[in-house]
């Protein structure tokens, strides 16, 4: 495959390979010691329903913690500051408050065994085939990007084989979602979520008395705003110059923030996705299932400190590396040159913010924590794509629709080798996207289509019993062309027409990518939602026999099954906001 | 639907593993205290040792904490009134046998 003819930038010695080797032996034996807990196909695919909150809980944000989250998250604070935070404040704490209060009662409560299979229980099986499919094919992709950029990350880094990082973390994984099925996948974000802590925790500490603490922080970061021709206060503040596009480095208005991120992305991924749903699922009860991502909120509102810190920790220590900002490099062109924006900058290679964070402070010995720990975020974002995969291809594709009616043991066996093959997909794809790197860039705005409009279809469908399968399978296809639409007719101050918008003729211009992002979801999101609603009135109805436990009005009130209030998820959610809030006025 | 126990409690291998972490990252603190050039880094801080320390610590905890935990706390979903419930509405529906 592809290596470059640089010199790697750091190489790891003897003790940092025994870190990562101790690791590797940690994650294979919690598979081997679960070996024999995947009897049935309830255990492999669903834990067999059993696992504490806490347990659910930390696997809830770690399935979500993929490399791209971790080095994307760092890239960000280099590039927007600590707004980046909203990411988090805005863009997922609410939902997850939401989806454990007021979601999570039908997803557990119907039985159902996947989030495609809910559809299908409320609405009908085209809806549900729909989800399923896209969201099968989406898996794999991400998985398959994310593969991709860790394989070159560990290249340009440490001199690894392309070729050779994949196949070691596709193996691994693979053998211990084998072994364990969803119960060792879970256990086994868990650990990583903790070796992440871990690994990162004294990268910020170092971090920041490197950069003379929070106030030395300020001060650089202040002539960086001015110098790109930003507010002073720009990197520090979450909120100030939120009023105009122009005044904040996200490029975004606070109501684009709030509705596009703040509720339809948002909602939509956290509410909906499989992937993170199906942890919760695995809990041992409903109160379980129901405080699953209401405890997972409350390290993830912490989280900005933990990834997006080094970001913005990177751009400010170290003097500058030729050509570049901090301690982050310039992106080079394909002749080798820096590359140079609209504007005349320098355009930085911004991923590479956190992995130079590591390189930069961390001695031998830490510095393979760190690294092991990055590894570690990758392999728990690629068992959560393949054990999702696994089980929505098994229940909603292969089980509806290829052969029904087969005994468990049967769709046991299928659920491994789609194991199997979800990874080869997975690996496929990683290749794929190093060679044609436009196709995963469409792939992912095709997928940013299909999902933005979701939240609508499941709202409606948790809370007007009203709402039909036909409405809601044309409200997901119009809110989807909406999208297209959308995009297709906008496009972001100095992008060019292509894949970043625009191809239906440039009707409007946004101030930043991200402004185009928002409004698209939410211009999906209002389609799908009057769509479902219009075609909704126009069908005929399910007897409301059928929709008991799947829509609020006709579903008993959930009784807590708690030892004491505290454990009470009102209790919980109303403790999470609430940080959530003083945290926004900490930054604001 | 098998109520069977997980068989491994959790807090094992998470404490086991920053126990042997801490002890490899701490020693090599240890062995190298004093190398001003590779401590140059982590601002002369040796940073190897004090975190090695704190993960051996956190690791010990674990095993403490598993080692005397009553066993079987894990309840199946058929013990509680609303597993039986939705296991009796499953049954229903047809999803499960």
């Amino acid at each position: 495959m592809e290596t470059t003819a640089a010199a790697p930038v750091v190489q790891l010695t003897a003790v940092d390979y025994l870190v990562m080797a101790v690791y590797f032996a940690a994650v294979l034996g919690v598979g081997w010691a679960l070996r024999r807990v995947t009897q049935t196909s309830t255990d492999f695919f669903l834990s067999g329903r059993s696992l504490p909150p806490w347990v659910t809980g930390l696997a809830f944000i770690s399935a979500n913690l993929g490399a791209q989250e971790v080095i994307g998250m760092g890239a960000s604070g280099a590039k927007y500051g600590i707004a980046t935070s909203h990411f988090y404040w805005i863009g997922a704490i609410p939902a997850m408050v939401f989806v454990g209060l007021f979601m999570m009662p039908f997803y557990y409560g119907s039985r159902a065994r996947s989030v495609p299979e809910y559809l299908k229980l409320r609405f009908d099986e085209k809806t549900r085939t729909l989800n399923a499919v896209t969201f099968a094919g989406m898996t794999i992709f991400s998985s398959g990007i994310s593969m991709y950029a860790m394989g070159k990350l560990f290249n340009l880094l440490l001199g690894w084989s392309f070729d050779v990082s994949i196949a070691v973390s596709a193996v691994i994984v693979l053998s211990y979602v084998l072994l364990g099925g969803l119960t060792s996948a879970i256990y086994n974000e868990v650990l990583q979520f903790f070796l992440i802590v871990f690994g990162f925790a004294p990268l910020v500490w170092l971090g920041m008395r490197a950069a003379g603490g929070w106030d030395g922080l300020s001060a650089r970061l202040s002539e960086v705003a001015t110098a790109r021709g930003l507010p002073e206060g720009a990197y520090t503040h979450a909120w100030q110059g939120m009023g105009s596009s122009a005044t904040n480095p996200v490029g975004v208005e606070w109501f684009g923030l709030v509705m596009g991120l703040g509720f339809v992305l948002s909602f939509g991924y956290w509410c909906t996705d499989f992937l993170v749903v199906q942890r919760a699922m695995a809990a041992d009860s409903m109160t379980a299932a129901r405080r699953t991502p209401l405890i997972a909120a409350l390290p993830k509102m912490l989280f900005p400190f933990l990834v997006i810190l080094p970001g913005m920790i990177a751009l400010a220590i170290g003097g500058g590396v030729a050509g570049g900002e901090g301690i982050i490099p310039a992106k080079l062109a394909a002749g080798g040159a820096p590359l140079v924006d609209a504007a005349g900058r320098v355009v930085l290679d911004y991923d590479l913010a956190t992995p130079m964070m590591l390189v930069h402070l961390f001695p031998a010995g830490m510095l393979g924590l760190g690294i092991t720990a990055l590894l570690a975020s990758f392999m728990s974002g690629m068992a959560g794509n393949v054990t999702a995969f696994n089980t929505v291809w098994t229940y909603d594709i292969y089980q509806s629709h290829i052969r029904r009616g087969e005994t468990d043991e049967h769709y046991l066996r299928m659920g491994r080798v789609a194991t199997v093959a979800g990874i080869l997909l997975s690996v496929a794809a990683a290749y794929v996207a190093s060679a044609f790197n436009n196709i995963m860039d469409l792939l992912q705005l095709v997928f940013a289509f299909v999902n933005a409009p979701l939240f609508a279809t499941f709202a409606l469908g948790m809370f007007w019993r009203r709402s039909t399968g036909h409405g809601a399978f044309a409200g997901l296809v119009a809110g989807t062309a909406a999208a297209a639409v959308h995009h297709g007719m906008t496009l972001a101050v100095g992008a060019s027409v292509g894949v970043k918008g625009g191809y239906f003729g440039v009707v409007h211009r946004y101030p930043s990518e991200l402004a185009q992002t928002f409004w698209t979801a939410i211009v999906a999101w209002v389609t799908c939602f009057v769509v479902t609603i219009v075609v909704s009135l126009a069908t005929r109805p399910r007897p409301a026999d059928e929709l008991r436990g799947l829509v609020y009005s006709l579903t008993p009130r959930a009784v807590d099954d708690v030892r004491s209030w505290r454990q009470r998820p009102a209790v919980l959610a109303a403790v999470v906001l609430v940080m959530t809030l003083a945290l926004n006025f900490l930054f604001l | 639907m098998s109520g069977a126990t997980r068989g491994l409690d959790l807090r094992l291998p998470i404490g086991g593993l920053f126990a042997v972490l801490g002890v490899i990252v701490g020693g090599y603190g240890l062995a190298t205290a004093g190398d001003a050039a590779l401590y140059e880094r982590s601002l002369t801080i040796n940073v190897n040792l004090w975190w090695g320390a704190v993960m051996l610590a956190f690791g010990a905890l674990l095993l403490v904490l598993a080692r005397r935990a009553p066993r079987g706390t894990v309840r199946p979903a058929e013990e509680s009134p609303e597993g039986r419930a939705t296991e009796a509405r499953e049954k229903r529906s047809g999803l499960e046998k």
